[in-house]
């Protein structure tokens, strides 16, 4: 495989395959900043490749109390499925177990403007066993839902876009450390508005493959191609000299663009904080319907 | 532009203002508007006759003047917005179905009511009062916001069946007599009538984003009232005690 360098870094001149899913933004606010992440991080929880989890989430961002529809501090999650009703179980689920239950928190829309939508408010409210009321605010739905410290406010329904899951970056480096350093770097670069990371701390260690060498039913397994205690036992072996240690980082974005962008700002990162080698996963460009050459992230963000 | 019409004089007698909504005057242009006759005591006169009319007709209306014999101001308005530059008479915003009205000055009896022998009254949208408002705001509302900045007569939310009638400066007495699912706000300790229990201090979430948007509104609504706490008083016992009386507890509420 053909590469180019950037700085000390050897990047592979290959690309990482993504695929078209269907997203939500959720406001989780609290009275503090603390139960609101504590809110996010419950719900965002389990949710880390859309195979074994139903779904992929992270938290986006923190909101400054200004930026919150209730003036409170919040934190703006991302879920992705493969589709719109995918979307709107795991919403359901997930803001009714992780979001209702914690302490002082509310829940709204992150995406008031999109056409399509699915119920929250509308569904959650039955938990409300007929004492549940509902105020329109704004020309929008809100439902209050009694609970034992006071109320629960949510949504009537969250707005569905159109995202791209799966691009990813491939680090490595000499060692774990290394290559965990450079990893951390890039995951610090690549967080931001419209970006979910969804592994945890953003990083995945346990690559997969599609299916596996040694059975007909499992859905994935290691990629052995990139462990590097395999290297000699395997012939078809991915890693490079020098490298002790691959870490991936998996990309969720609310468009092609968010993705590219912030796999181009990972892969500088990563190049600066001592990464040796950067490469990418891919289905050999026939299953994802998203190509990101890495080749094309040569610019600096 | 939006159009504004903008009083000459009082008028001899009560107005029915009610025809003067941005549904039925869009696209019309100022001569066909100032040509428009609504109802003045016995007899019908001419728009031009009362108002200066100016700019084009879309989905706002400024109203300007002392209003104060012009009933029915956004009575019956279901889209649109507006804005009224002075006192108005009663019957404001009366069976309103949605849009947004805004008035900078005061409102008389029955804002946001329901007609003579309806039951039903606003069913959407907004009403804003800078000043206070007379008797029976918001009766046999079912949905909607009616705030007022200063304080609401008698009978507020009389037989209302949802929606919400908020007092920034308190409600008057005997609020929310016969209501059933509605929720009246009073920025001011008052005593609910016995029809109500009091049940627990809250920090209602709901009314946080209410009092928020009738800020954005145009109203001066002091951070204290957003942070609360709020009494809520549950009633009317006689209906569903389904209904609230959210009454202001925290610092300084009982001014």
């Amino acid at each position: 495989m053909t590469a180019f360098r950037l700085g000390d870094a050897e990047v592979a001149d290959t690309f990482a395959e993504a695929f078209p899913m269907r997203y939500a933004r959720l406001v989780i606010t609290a009275a503090t900043e603390a139960w609101a992440l504590e809110a996010a991080r419950s719900m965002t929880g389990f949710a880390t490749s859309v195979i074994g989890c139903k779904c992929e989430a992270a938290i986006e961002r923190a909101l400054d109390p200004r930026d919150t529809p209730d003036g409170r501090p919040g934190v703006a999650v991302l879920l992705f499925a493969m589709d719109r009703e995918g979307v709107g179980k795991r919403v359901l689920e997930r803001v009714g177990q992780s979001v209702m239950t914690c302490p002082t928190t509310a829940c709204f829309d992150g995406l008031p403007e999109a056409e399509r939508t699915v119920p929250l408010g509308h569904s959650l409210r039955y938990f409300g066993d007929g004492f549940q009321a509902s105020k329109v605010i704004a020309g929008e739905r809100f439902w209050r839902i009694p609970v034992m410290e006071g109320e629960f406010l949510v949504c009537e329904s969250v707005g569905v876009g159109r995202g791209v899951g799966g691009g990813n970056l491939v680090i490595g480096a000499g060692d774990e450390d290394a290559a965990l350093a450079a990893a951390q770097a890039a995951v610090g670069a690549m967080r931001g508005e419209g970006i979910a990371l969804p592994f945890p701390g953003g990083i995945v260690r346990s690559g997969s493959k599609v299916g596996s060498l040694t059975s007909k039913s499992m859905p994935a397994s290691t990629n052995h191609q990139m462990a590097p205690t395999l290297r000699v036992q395997v012939e078809d072996t991915l890693v490079p000299d020098g490298v002790g240690a691959m870490f991936e980082i998996v990309i969720d974005g609310v468009s092609e663009d968010a993705v590219r962008e912030a796999m181009r700002r990972g892969l500088h990162a990563a190049a600066a904080a001592g990464a040796t080698h950067v490469t990418a996963a891919n289905f050999g460009g026939k299953l994802g319907e998203f190509h990101f050459p890495l080749s094309e992230l040569r610019e600096a963000p | 532009m939006t159009l504004t019409l903008t009083l000459r004089s009082d008028p001899p007698a009560r107005v029915d203002a009610a025809p003067l909504i941005p549904e039925r005057l869009r696209g019309l242009a100022p001569s066909e508007i100032a040509a428009l006759e609504v109802r003045c005591g016995g007899e019908m006169l001419a728009v031009g006759d009362l108002f200066d009319v100016s700019g084009t007709a879309d989905d706002g209306l400024v109203l300007a003047g002392d209003l104060r014999r012009f009933d029915g101001i956004g009575a019956g308005m279901s889209g649109g917005a507006i804005e009224v530059r002075g006192d108005v008479g009663a019957w404001a915003g009366a069976e309103m179905s949605g849009g947004v009205l805004r008035i900078f000055g005061d409102a008389g009896a029955r804002l946001g009511a329901a007609r003579p022998g309806a039951r039903v009254g606003m069913t959407g949208g907004e009403i804003v009062v800078t000043g206070g408002a007379g008797e029976e705001a918001g009766a046999g509302m079912r949905r909607g916001l009616v705030a007022v900045g200063g304080r609401t007569g008698a009978g507020s939310g009389l037989r209302m069946l949802a929606g919400t009638v908020i007092a920034v400066g308190g409600i008057g007495e005997e609020a929310g007599l016969g209501n059933k699912r509605g929720s009246l706000v009073s920025g001011r300790r008052v005593e609910p009538l016995p029809a109500y229990e009091f049940a627990a201090r809250i920090h209602p979430p709901a009314l946080g984003l209410q009092l928020r948007r009738v800020r954005e509104l145009g109203l001066a609504v002091d951070d204290a009232l957003l942070r609360g706490p709020w009494a809520r008083w549950s009633g009317d016992r006689t209906q569903l005690t389904r209904g609230e009386i959210l009454v202001f507890d925290g610092e300084n509420g009982g001014r």
